[in-house]
């Protein structure tokens, strides 16, 4: 293991813990940034390292968004009293698998975690009003029945890569099995958030780790929401035209698609 | 980080052929061409997630059946009287999204292929790849060469329809850049004590920013290697490609306007027309029908 890739802030003793990953860049709905947030808040989470930005981010200058300076950041949080490493990080932009192989060293000869997790938002043609699905996809088949018995349904898909599906081959390589989670979110949140699915997912992580956790408080998130979207499409048939086709299974072509989100982000800003 | 040798074949002096990707494709395309009419035999490769991002990932019914990423590989051939090994790249890897190979990445890559080449006894390599030039489509591109080494010079002066960089008009001392890994692989292999050589198909400058292969200039530089290795290749793949990328080419220059063709044709009836800054009009027409996204690169005129 490379230790100069990572500033290690202190020890900490977990048993063979579960990883949890999620990724900061093109965080789809919020999902990855709110579900560890969560945890790391309710569980007390606790910064143990991170990752060095040199070699894998530009160092040229800094982004700023909404005037705030944007600083990358790839940093682990124990959960002790769980059992959980929590990890959540920019998007590298240079060496992907030079940083992935450096989560990994951290997270299994450092931690010794037994089991990865990544969680990442699937855009969906799908309404806000209807149930969620969680696709998940995972590096060895033997998990496929202990995933589905939580309700997860297999994805199936070719084409480029996202990191988690990269982060989970790199897992593969090393014998570490791991699961990528990507539930889905209507494509009109995207650009905001879904506390429908940030609770479904953190519903599932509960039951998966016994974490006990108590979600009541995504409920009036979820009826803010609702409400608020119901209104729009009492006062605006268009897009209550809009919304109805989906809920229908119908699609909605790029104009219709782009018009809806903009009045969905409208209404939740 | 590494090379994965699938077997460890028994070459004696090997020379090596490298591709990588470049302006109009000239150099891989005759690479692979000779590989592959010579039936040469994969043996290795280099380990490419250290160098490039997954193109394509597929997952069937849940699990992560397999990660795809550019290839890296190398093949080898016994022939009569010569060994030959052959590494084809089907990416340049770069720090940052460059489509040309640069960084620590592109010179990592490229010790690797000499490690390679060292390891089976290889004194001289060949790279190939563009020569932008001031020629007409028409006519026959030649290959430019740019060596490794005094020696050499005399050497390639015997090849067919071949120049020095220096004995093209406009270069100074035959000045210029070989971008990417076809031009970095020449300095590596050089520092570590193997003689390299580079042959350039010449394309039309205005061709260089064209988003499809130039066989035609890729043909000029496998006669050399046809040459070099004194055995006949059948080039019939590469003049079907040619005769569909020129009907292409055609199709365009018809519709070049008067002026500019007049200009351009020029380029005909002189052997070593003086290199110039392409018109305003040219360019304008270049920007609108030709030019790709991306970075220029490749090899161009000092």
């Amino acid at each position: 293991m490379e230790r100069d890739r990572l500033e290690i802030h202190r020890t900490a003793q977990l048993k063979s813990p579960f990883l949890i990953v999620s990724w900061q860049t093109h965080d789809i709905g919020g999902l990855g940034s709110r579900v560890i947030d969560f945890l790391r808040k309710n569980l007390g989470g606790e910064e143990v390292a991170e990752i060095k930005p040199v070699g894998f981010f530009p160092l040229g200058g800094v982004r700023f968004r909404n005037d705030l300076v944007q600083v990358q950041e790839s940093k682990f949080w124990t959960c002790g009293r769980r059992n959980l490493l929590l990890f959540r990080s920019d998007e590298p932009a240079f060496n992907h698998f030079r940083f992935l192989s450096t989560v990994l060293d951290f997270a299994q000869d450092c931690m010794g975690v037994r089991e990865l997790y990544t969680i990442s938002g699937a855009l969906s043609l799908t309404a806000h009003t209807q149930p969620r699905r969680i696709l998940t996809v995972f590096n060895r088949p033997d998990l496929r029945g202990e995933l589905q018995a939580h309700g997860l349904e297999p994805m199936t898909w070719e084409g480029p890569p996202a990191i988690s599906s990269y982060l989970l081959w790199v897992a593969g390589r090393r014998g570490l099995p791991g699961a990528s989670l990507w539930p889905e979110i209507p494509f009109y949140l995207a650009a905001k958030e879904d506390p429908l699915t940030i609770k479904l997912v953190l519903s599932f992580l509960s039951r998966r780790f016994e974490l006990g956790l108590n979600l009541e408080g995504f409920d009036s998130e979820i009826d803010d929401q609702n409400e608020k979207i119901a209104r729009l499409r009492d006062e605006d048939p268009e897009i209550h035209r809009y919304i109805s086709r989906l809920e229908s299974g119908q699609s909605l072509d790029e104009e219709e698609q782009i018009k809806l989100t903009r009045e969905i982000y409208d209404i939740l800003s | 980080m590494g090379i994965r040798l699938y077997r460890e074949p028994e070459l004696v002096e090997p020379i090596m052929f490298v591709g990588w990707p470049g302006i109009g494709n000239i150099g891989i395309i005759a690479v692979n061409t000779l590989k592959d009419t010579l039936r040469a035999e994969e043996f290795g490769e280099i380990e490419s997630w250290d160098f490039f991002y997954p193109k394509r990932v597929v997952i069937k019914d849940g699990l992560l059946k397999s990660l795809d990423f550019p290839t890296n590989k190398f093949f080898y051939r016994r022939l009569e009287n010569r060994d030959l090994i052959f590494f084809i790249g089907e990416e340049q890897p770069s720090d940052g999204g460059r489509i040309y190979a640069s960084g620590e990445k592109a010179y990592q890559m490229a010790n690797l292929v000499v490690d390679v080449g060292l390891r089976f006894g290889c004194r001289r390599v060949y790279t190939s790849g563009a020569s932008v030039s001031l020629t007409h489509h028409q006519m026959k591109p030649r290959v430019c060469a740019v060596v490794s080494s005094e020696e050499l010079i005399d050497h390639v002066k015997s090849y067919p329809n071949t120049v020095l960089m220096s004995e093209l008009g406009g270069r100074g001392e035959g000045e210029g850049t070989i971008t990417g890994l076809n031009g970095l692989l020449l300095a590596v292999a050089k520092k570590r004590g193997i003689e390299g050589i580079c042959l350039m198909g010449e394309i039309p400058d205005w061709l260089s920013v064209a988003s499809f292969p130039y066989p035609k200039a890729s043909k000029s530089v496998l006669e050399v290697f046809s040459e070099i290795l004194g055995i006949g290749i059948d080039l019939s793949p590469l003049d079907k490609m040619a005769e569909q990328i020129e009907e292409v080419v055609e199709s365009i220059y018809a519709k070049f306007p008067p002026e500019m063709k007049e200009e351009y044709d020029q380029r005909r009836v002189m052997t070593q027309p003086e290199p110039g800054p392409i018109t305003i009009q040219a360019q304008i027409y270049i920007d609108e029908h030709l030019k790709k996204g991306g970075e220029e690169g490749g090899e161009r005129p000092a």
